[in-house]
């Protein structure tokens, strides 16, 4: 693949301390590979950059945030001289084997690189994975393993380096993590092959107080599997939030637009639906006083505020509207009291900040370098004064594989003899055809407290299923890989990683649409689920009595597995979005 | 090695004002620097297993404590001299000084041979030699370590002795504790570890990948057996380890052209170093004479046994292959055979820099121990590879920049350091 060869290490800058300066530079300690997230922004620093002229976005300045990775070698080195395969192979706890990791000892080799950056940097920085199957065109791993953010702020350069060599442990311990263990197995890969490479990388933010974020961050794709807003699936899809991008990549609320549409909403029933349903929450590294020591933990420097405090900060001068309840409308902006609703209306609406163009030319751009659709994560930072200068990190990029064998589905097909599902709302394409196996929600009421048990009931099923290497058809009621459980089941990908298709029934007054930027998103795409969407009181039904009349195989509380002698066919018409599954 | 009666002092001394030439010295720092400032000489009586007393001669040389408490090891050695000790204890000095930790150089021995000695007899010198001394010595004045044929046992017998006299617990007396009594974590490695970090620089200066380098180690002790692991870490190859023999009286080199395996040699290693010369056969080793470490065609030679071991007779059998030398032990190179190795042009990372590793991680365990607060490895390798690293960088861009051999860099940077401190304290 050209992407590889454009990474190789001699093209890359090998780590020195004598020219380390903290401005712009992408490097490397080891020998080996440095994973798939970092072979994408090295290719993009190399092919991407020099094509986009310095005055083209009059006044934001597009940079791959600073960066050094350790490579694949290293984590052998580390592997192997503190014996951890043995624990990292067992069922251990993840908290255990995080513990075992954490008093393991980098090689020797390496401490002293490390030790120079905590030296030398004082800004936060992002401990990220880049593994060998991670971010692969077909291996989708998008927020399987671990990242840990860190202030990096301390004054002693001693407790700086102990958080940092503790993040790299984090990191390198999450490959071994339950989540991970089963996604990897459900991939079809072995656990045991896996290598990591680890991003050491300068987090784009400003500091805000005891708070260090953007005051945008984004996931744009250059496919749109949902057709809303009356826009194309290749017109792309943007989400922006404020704050660091775990809100999106979490599947936590966030703004949702087509690059060819800045203007239009999202479908939202009304005023009040959007203030509902727009973002009040944002993650930030905390720069204040040191949190309870918690090594184990991803978020443990982490803190998360609400829109109060980002007005406080002065950091929503650009992002939002402000509701105006006596004339039940959005005024642009913040010039008046009121409730703030992030829309990004002042950079979407007017246009000042030519963040749309920049992100629709670099859609475009890495499609072509690519020749596939992709993702794209940025970080963006604004003048806190006049919006401008502003700085646009760039942070992954990641190819999206899109299906294009043709599937004709007609309307009157939904509705033939035989049907157990039928949407015109399905993400996907092509033809399924080996699904013995139905896991499907019992209930139609849904109350919040079960969301949690469900999703652990989900998981064994899954378990089971994926190490028998059979695929499946999952019907659940409200959004799946939700961050917030009244709207639905807050499962992992990896705990519904087998399913093959998944049938999302909405709750009624739930909005059903998804978190396009998640994490769970790219990889139900990347996996090629098909993704059936039922609105709660929708044209097409599931044909429950059929379901019911099978014959179970297992059953909890809340869950039922059937097996079914006949497989199921599946039928789904990416063009359309239309999609059928026939009982046999 | 050599046949040649060799007086290290004098040698010492010869190092010095060849380097205070270059840095223009005046008289009376010359004069300071050149002579150890303290020299205590002392018996220690030792009623022996058998009932007799035997009186053991004790030494500690304070070389200068300019920049800070002396540093250095304590030897157990039945030819100890005098002139030794007063040599080690000058290039404690300047090791602590070319590293910039803030130190002096001390040297101490006891003429004895602890293989003829019972452990309570050791014992009873090493709590003799405290007696003796413990008026001079402190973790404010003067901090001991372990060196030839002492270890810590030795060390926390010392220690407890101190401990017993002042009545309170002062861990940093002494350095070389094992780990959980006061000691380092890292310390087994360090100056193993230090030899790599240095070699690894070098090989960055000359624009050299280490996965291009093989090595040939002349010793199998824990400085070569901590060197060979890093540098095999680092991509290189060790393909001939020198050992002495105890039983045969004599030292073999061990060539595997498919490298050197430290961790299974050290299976078949006895407690004196030795290697099983059969066993080794057996894992595909060829068995050689001991100089044959020195003729190998390879990039890179560390000597790390023992002192004068590359002499103006044995310095022509160098392959022209070698490109570096790292001096793991102390002193392995004679004067003649610098002058052979400076017009070959071969790169030279000098013992006091080269083997600082160790005297660096024993400040560490002795800030350690004087905060009673201890480090993860991570932290002490960390901090060991950035203190050697700037060193070696100090001294190769002043050898660059002046067209120096690396020694006599080496000496001028660490010299220069210690008769600033001596002037900025108005000694001199």
């Amino acid at each position: 693949m050209e992407r590889q060869k454009g990474a190789s290490l001699e093209k890359l800058t090998p780590f020195d301390r004598k020219l380390f300066d903290a401005s712009g530079i992408f490097t490397y300690i080891g020998s080996g590979a440095i994973g798939g997230k970092a072979q994408g922004l090295a290719f993009i620093k190399e092919t991407l950059l020099s094509r986009i002229s310095p005055d083209a976005y009059r006044g934001i300045k597009v940079t791959i945030p600073t960066l050094t990775v350790l490579t694949t070698d290293i984590f052998d080195n580390f592997m192997r001289q503190n014996d951890l395969y043995d624990i990292a192979l067992s069922g251990s706890r993840d908290d255990q084997i995080a513990n075992a990791f954490l008093k393991a000892e980098l090689p020797p080799d390496i401490v002293g690189d490390i030790r120079s950056i905590s030296m030398k940097y004082h800004s936060p920085l992002a401990i990220r994975s880049s593994s060998m199957f991670e971010d692969a065109m077909h291996e989708p791993f998008a927020g399987v393993y671990g990242t840990k953010m860190i202030p990096n702020n301390q004054f002693d350069p001693d407790s700086r380096f102990r958080v940092l060599v503790e993040a790299i442990k984090f990191v390198y311990a999450s490959t071994f993590f339950k989540e991970a263990k089963e996604y990897i197995v459900t991939t079809g890969q072995r656990v045991e092959n896996e290598k990591m490479a680890v991003i050491i990388q300068e987090i784009v933010g400003l500091r805000f107080g005891r708070r260090f974020y953007p005051q945008i961050s984004g996931v744009a794709r250059s496919y749109n599997f949902y057709r809303t807003g009356g826009a194309n699936p290749e017109d792309g899809i943007v989400n922006l939030a404020l704050g660091l991008g775990k809100t999106i990549v979490d599947g936590g609320k966030s703004w949702n637009y087509s690059p060819a549409k800045p203007r239009a909403l999202p479908p939202y029933n009304d005023l009040k639906d959007m203030l509902k349903s727009t973002q009040t929450e944002y993650w930030a590294v905390n720069m204040g006083k040191p949190p309870e020591y918690d090594p184990m933990h991803e978020t443990e420097y982490l803190v998360t505020g609400n829109l109060a405090d980002a007005e406080k900060d002065e950091a929503l001068r650009f992002l939002v509207s402000t509701f105006d309840p006596q004339n039940e409308r959005l005024m642009l902006g913040m010039s008046v009291p009121g409730p703030r609703v992030l829309t990004f209306a002042p950079i979407l609406d007017i246009g000042d900040i030519p963040l749309n163009n920049l992100i629709g030319d670099l859609l475009g751009l890495c499609e072509e370098i690519f020749g596939h659709h992709v993702e794209i994560e940025f970080a963006v930072t604004l003048d806190r004064e006049s919006g401008l200068p502003a700085r646009f990190g760039f942070l992954q990029v990641r190819p999206m594989f899109v299906s294009r064998n043709a599937v004709s589905v007609t309307e009157e097909e939904l509705t033939a003899p035989g049907v157990l599902v039928a949407s015109e709302d399905v993400l996907g394409n092509g033809i399924i055809g080996n699904i013995h196996d139905v896991v499907y929600m019992k209930t139609d009421s849904f109350v919040e407290k079960e969301s949690r048990i469900i999703a652990s009931h989900l998981e064994k099923v899954n378990h089971q299923l994926a190490a028998e290497g059979k695929p499946y058809l999952l019907l659940v009621y409200g959004r799946l890989g939700t961050s917030d459980p009244p709207s639905g089941i807050p499962v992992g990908w990896w705990q519904v990683s087998g399913a093959k298709v998944i049938v999302e029934l909405a709750l009624p007054g739930v909005r059903t649409e998804l978190s396009q930027g998640s994490h769970f998103f790219h990889n139900v795409i990347s996996s090629q689920v098909g993704y059936f969407s039922m609105p709660s009181a929708g044209k097409y039904m599931v044909n429950w009595s059929w379901l019911k009349n099978q014959d179970t195989f297992e059953e909890s509380e809340f869950i039922r597995h059937i097996k079914l002698k006949a497989p199921l066919t599946v039928r789904i018409d990416g063009t359309s979005g239309r999609g059928v599954i026939y009982h046999g | 090695m050599s046949s040649k009666a060799f007086n290290p002092f004098v040698m010492a001394q010869a190092q010095f004002d060849k380097a205070a030439d270059f840095l223009n010295l005046d008289e009376g720092t010359r004069e300071l620097l050149r002579n150890p400032m303290r020299e205590y000489h002392f018996n220690i009586p030792v009623r022996m297993d058998d009932g007799k007393v035997k009186v053991f001669r004790g030494f500690r040389v304070q070389h200068n404590d300019a920049r800070g408490p002396g540093k250095g090891g304590i030897r157990f050695h039945p030819h100890e001299t005098i002139d030794t000790v007063r040599a080690l204890s000058m290039w404690m000095t300047w090791k602590c000084a070319v590293v910039d930790i803030p130190l002096g150089g001390s040297k101490g021995g006891v003429v004895c041979d602890p293989h003829n000695l019972s452990a309570r007899e050791q014992e009873q010198i090493c709590r003799g030699w405290v007696r003796q001394l413990a008026r001079n010595i402190g973790p404010e004045t003067d901090v001991p370590a372990p060196d030839v044929m002492t270890n810590a046992q030795h060390m926390l017998w010392m220690l407890d002795e101190y401990e017993a006299i002042y009545g309170k617990k002062m861990p940093g007396l002494i350095t070389g504790k094992p780990v959980g009594l006061g000691g380092s974590l890292g310390r087994t490695e360090a100056t193993g570890f230090g030899v790599i970090y240095t070699v690894r620089e070098a090989l960055k200066d000359m624009g050299i990948k280490p996965e291009d380098t093989t090595a040939s180690v002349q010793g199998f002790g824990n400085v070569a057996q901590y060197a060979i692991r890093l540098y095999n870490q680092i991509g290189g190859k060790v393909v001939c380890a020198s050992c002495w023999d105890q039983n045969d009286q004599t030292s073999y080199s061990f060539r595997r052209k498919t490298g050197v395996d430290p961790d299974a040699l050290i299976t078949i290693t006895d407690r004196f170093g030795g290697i099983d010369k059969s066993k080794a056969a057996e894992m595909g080793y060829e068995i050689l004479p001991g100089e044959a470490w020195l003729e190998q065609e390879v990039d890179i030679l560390v000597p790390a046994a023992i002192e004068n071991q590359i002499t103006g007779e044995n310095a022509g059998k160098m392959k022209k292959s070698v490109r570096i030398i790292a001096e793991g032990a102390n002193g392995p190179t004679t004067p003649e055979a610098d002058k052979v190795i400076s017009e070959r042009g071969i790169f030279l990372i000098p013992d006091f820099l080269a083997n600082a590793g160790g005297v660096t991680c024993s400040y560490f365990e002795q800030v350690q121990s004087n905060m009673n607060y201890f480090w993860e490895k991570d932290e002490v390798l960390g901090k060991l590879d950035l203190k050697m690293t700037s060193a070696f960088q100090a001294v190769s861009e002043l050898a660059r920049k002046r067209k120096l051999y690396m020694r006599d860099a080496a000496y001028m940077i660490s010299i220069s350091r210690v008769a600033q401190a001596c002037k900025d304290r108005g000694w001199v």
